[in-house]
């Protein structure tokens, strides 16, 4: 399969677009009121200008290119304490705009390729999905251990590859194998019970989205993965009857609505197949009257955006012939995709619910500090870094903190726990299915 | 892999020093963090400090300057980088202090209209805690993350610089780290602690620390002038089709102290961002447009300066200029009214279309030599495919002026950056021989000024530098001297 992944010797020319201005340090609206605050999780927790958004990562790639810098330990870790959340690339406005994430990672791909990456601690993660094609080194039967309850209540989900159905549940590997967020499985086919969904799962036969693998640089165990992904794909459209590819899990739903897009191939396989995030095809069910909310939940509630279901699936458009502007000129952006207002609709349709929101919102929510391999590589860190966000979230007087990524979950979890946060986290689901 | 490449001048036993004062963490001389303050939007060449030191106190930086002092260790000020003449590009090596941790607004004083704040405070985070009182600053247009106090030691300018002057000219007090590690404070803090209103009636010692093209003190607390934020914007807008007429209306409107800014702008840097390469003028549109911006309390108020600009209209309609009302292309204006902007008409956009890198000639020069100044500029710039993207301002009613051109070049390319480098450098030769005085200029640039320096100023100028720099630490080679 032939995929367009660009090397960072590709990226050249963006990555001499930067000005090296700054913009991308802090996140800063003109408002009125203006609005400013840190947006960077490496820049906050280690503050020397290398370590700071797209600038930093910049003048390293600058380096690597024109052979001032050469791999060593020192460098490598500073390439890989980055939670690639794109806060840089949102306050950018120049034509590399559009190529924040890829120059980042296209580094972690060269250091790969050159047997230098990725990081010791996120070895393990290439190793396990060469061994259990899942990055938390769990045997293909604990895929459907968070079923069980389901079978031991007569109501046991489809598998997928015996029984037709038009749904595909992707659970993905966190929501299967880390057993802290394993009530988010739980909550999203318990929800689709309740809503008569003809739905199935891959099981013991599902197969890691490669998210985790292309974060950190591994192209070819994520290109491994995502061609397995993508022929299955199109055998369940072609045989078992799969319109719909749904996911509860930012990670995937990043992966295989923008990345498996780098496939040649994408659009023939992908043909007749829609994905969708959880909470949107919730909120289709929601704003039909289809699904009601019955139960009250007094809660005093605030939201985190997950990056990959935010600014990460922001569009750019850019002026490819020159017609508009000049050739290669970043033009604007569409943010038609990015998951802001449907989980917060949701929310606060919630009979009872106390919503309120932290300062860093939207596109320029903070990151949790688990992307990128962070989470992997350095969990001490990730971990601190959440407790900020937490504390931002206790700020607003909020007890409970939701989002829709069982990465975030997990990692602002650990974050609550490393401050003795009385916060709660939970996915959305969990509360909808609360309320239903 | 190798093990972390060093350059001869980095000593370990140096950075081991900083970290003891700094902390281990916030001090380094590993070669990729040095490499990433080793250049910025301007052509000067690049060039890495051997450590970078990033102090959270007052101590931290007396103890760090008391030590360079003793071994004679270069020490450059950074907080942002985002100028565009190379200031914060070490000349010599030696200690690039990180001022960035030090961003507290310490004091926002809503009775006297003054804050004082810590040197890693940008534009937005000072925008952000200003509009909760209602004040605004002198917001320059160059990126929100700029330093608001380095902007203002280097005679920054602002959106309210024809009313009050430079940026340098809001300062009320300052606390300085000397390069001897001695803590001074000038203004009136000096006096009473706590009292940061005002560098007068005392003698103008903040002047030893501000405009110097080497830095000759660590400025750690700043205060500055704000101000409150009248609810009426009304901008008027004009063309004219040579510089001359435009100065002549820039005077007239001058005179009558009625306006924040007055600007005007040739075609060229009027879009958004500036053609790269040079591209002639479409024959209709006027080469220069100005905008004259006044905020007023009342729409009485607002109505009252609107008759004063018509009044100032007629008498250029009077003297037969070409000066008439036009519409300022859009987004350029909001460059001008919408500050600080990420996104409209700062640097970086500027640069857009080149890619990567800008620099200027940005020089003080009076109005009554925009003009010619200008013609030479345009047949230097032009000549070399280059925009002649030029701005001129009225400082503080007409008192003094500016004039400058902002040149985009693309990084990637040598030989474009030459050019565009020896295009600002005739630039400046032209403005010295009209008696203009370049501002922030690299320091090849320093060096052209100082030539035609008269020798007392010189001779004043060493002395003060070496009664505060003894062993001329900071910004070691800056100077031109």
């Amino acid at each position: 399969m032939k995929w367009n992944i660009p090397s960072l010797e590709e990226l050249e020319d963006k990555i001499w677009r930067c000005t090296a201005c700054g913009n991308c340090k802090v996140a800063y609206d003109f408002g009125p009121p203006p609005f400013f605050g840190q947006i960077c999780p490496a820049g906050v927790e280690f503050g020397f200008e290398g370590n700071i958004a797209s600038k930093g990562k910049v003048a390293f790639a600058r380096g690597i290119i024109n052979g001032d810098l050469e791999w060593n330990e020192d460098l490598l870790n500073d390439v890989y304490k980055c939670t690639v959340c794109a806060g840089c690339q949102e306050q950018c406005e120049l034509d590399h705009k559009p190529f924040i994430p890829e120059i980042i990672e296209s580094m972690r791909r060269k250091a790969v390729d050159e047997g230098v990456g990725p990081m010791p601690a996120q070895k393990v993660i290439a190793k396990s999905m060469r061994s259990f094609d899942n990055p938390y080194q769990g045997p293909r039967r604990m895929r459907t251990d968070w079923t069980r309850p389901f079978k031991k209540a007569k109501a046991p989900i489809k598998d997928i590859m015996k029984e037709d159905a038009p749904i595909l549940y992707y659970v993905g590997c966190t929501g299967a194998l880390n057993v802290p967020v394993r009530n988010l499985p739980v909550a999203t086919a318990s929800i689709f019970q309740k809503l008569g969904l003809d739905f199935g799962i891959l099981g013991e036969n599902e197969v890691c989205c490669g998210s985790t693998a292309m974060r950190i640089g591994d192209h070819e165990e994520f290109k491994r993965v995502a061609e397995h992904n993508l022929r299955l794909f199109k055998d369940l459209h072609d045989n078992h009857g799969v319109n719909t590819i749904v996911t509860s899990c930012a990670g995937c739903y990043r992966a295989i609505k923008k990345d498996y897009k780098l496939s040649e191939e994408y659009d023939e396989l992908m043909d007749g197949i829609q994905v969708i995030h959880t909470v949107e095809l919730l909120y289709n069910f929601f704003k039909e009257g289809k699904m009601k909310f019955t139960k009250e939940l007094p809660w005093k509630v605030t939201y985190h955006d997950p990056c990959h279901t935010g600014r990460h699936l922001s569009e750019f458009e850019i002026d490819e012939d020159g017609s508009e502007a000049w050739q290669g000129a970043y033009l604007r952006k569409k943010d038609d995709n990015c998951l802001f207002d449907i989980p917060r609709e949701m929310l606060q349709s919630i009979p009872d619910i106390d919503f309120r929101e932290m300062e860093r919102i939207r596109n320029n929510s903070y990151c949790c500090g688990g992307g990128g391999g962070v989470m992997t590589g350095y969990p001490d860190w990730a971990a601190k870094n959440a407790s900020l966000r937490i504390e931002e979230g206790e700020s607003t007087g909020a007890e409970q903190m939701v989002s829709i990524c069982p990465f975030c979950h997990y990692n602002l979890n650990q974050g609550a726990k490393r401050v003795k946060s009385p916060m709660r986290l939970y996915d959305l689901v969990e509360l909808l299915d609360m309320a239903l | 892999m190798t093990k972390t490449p060093q350059n001869g001048n980095v000593d370990p036993k140096i950075t081991k020093a900083l970290q003891e004062i700094v902390g281990e963490t916030n001090a380094t001389d590993k070669i990729h963090i040095r490499y990433a303050y080793s250049y910025d939007l301007s052509f000067v060449e690049r060039k890495s400090p051997d450590y970078v030191a990033m102090p959270t106190t007052v101590e931290q930086i007396q103890k760090i300057m008391k030590f360079a002092n003793q071994e004679k260790i270069p020490v450059i000020p950074y907080t942002a980088g985002t100028n565009i003449g190379g200031l914060c590009i070490p000349e010599d090596g030696g200690i690039l202090l990180d001022l960035k941790q030090m961003n507290k607004i310490l004091t926002i004083n809503d009775q006297l209209h003054y804050a004082v704040i810590e040197p890693g405070v940008s534009h937005a985070q000072f925008a952000h805690s200003l509009a909760k009182y209602g004040f605004r600053w002198s917001w320059p247009v160059g990126p929100p993350s700029a330093s608001v106090s380095s902007n203002a030691l280097c005679h920054g300018i602002g959106g309210m610089s024809g009313r009050y002057g430079l940026n340098s000219e809001e300062i009320t007090s300052m606390e300085v780290v000397l390069p001897t590690g001695e803590l001074v404070r000038v203004g009136s803090c000096a006096i009473q602690e706590d009292s940061w209103h005002s560098c007068l009636p005392l003698p103008r010692m903040d002047g030893l620390f501000t405009g110097w093209l080497g830095t000759t003190g660590v400025v750690t607390k700043i205060g500055l002038r704000v101000h409150p934020m009248p609810p009426y914007l009304k901008v008027f807008t004009t063309s004219a089709e040579n510089l001359g007429d435009m100065a002549s209306y820039c005077r007239t409107i001058g005179n009558y102290e009625i306006c924040d800014d007055i600007t005007t702008v040739s075609w060229w840097l009027s879009q958004v961002p500036i053609p790269y390469p040079y591209k002639p003028k479409p024959e209709d549109a006027p080469e220069w447009v100005s905008f004259a911006t006044t905020f007023s309390w009342t729409e009485k108020e607002r109505d009252a300066r609107e008759e004063i600009w018509q009044m100032a209209m007629e008498e250029e309609k009077k003297k037969g200029t070409t000066v008439k009302e036009a519409v300022y292309p859009e987004e350029a204006l909001k460059a001008r009214t919408q500050l600080p902007s990420r996104i409209v008409g700062s640097t970086k956009n500027y640069t857009k279309q080149a890619g990567g890198g800008i620099s200027w000639p940005g020089t003080f020069t009076p109005l009554d030599k925009w003009e010619p100044v200008y013609n030479e500029w345009k047949k230097i710039l032009t000549n070399r495919n280059l925009s002649p993207s030029v701005r001129a301002t009225n400082y503080r009613g007409v008192h003094y002026g500016m004039l400058r051109a902002m040149i985009p070049f693309p990084k990637k390319d040598p030989d474009a950056v030459e050019n565009a480098r020896q295009g600002i450098v005739e630039c400046l030769q032209v403005v010295l021989d009209n008696g203009g005085i370049p501002y922030k200029p690299p320091v090849d640039f320093g060096v052209e000024i100082n030539k035609r320096a008269h020798p007392g100023y010189l001779s004043l100028m060493k002395q003060i530098k070496n009664m505060l720099d003894p062993n001329d630490i900071m910004n070691r080679g800056k100077l031109g001297v």
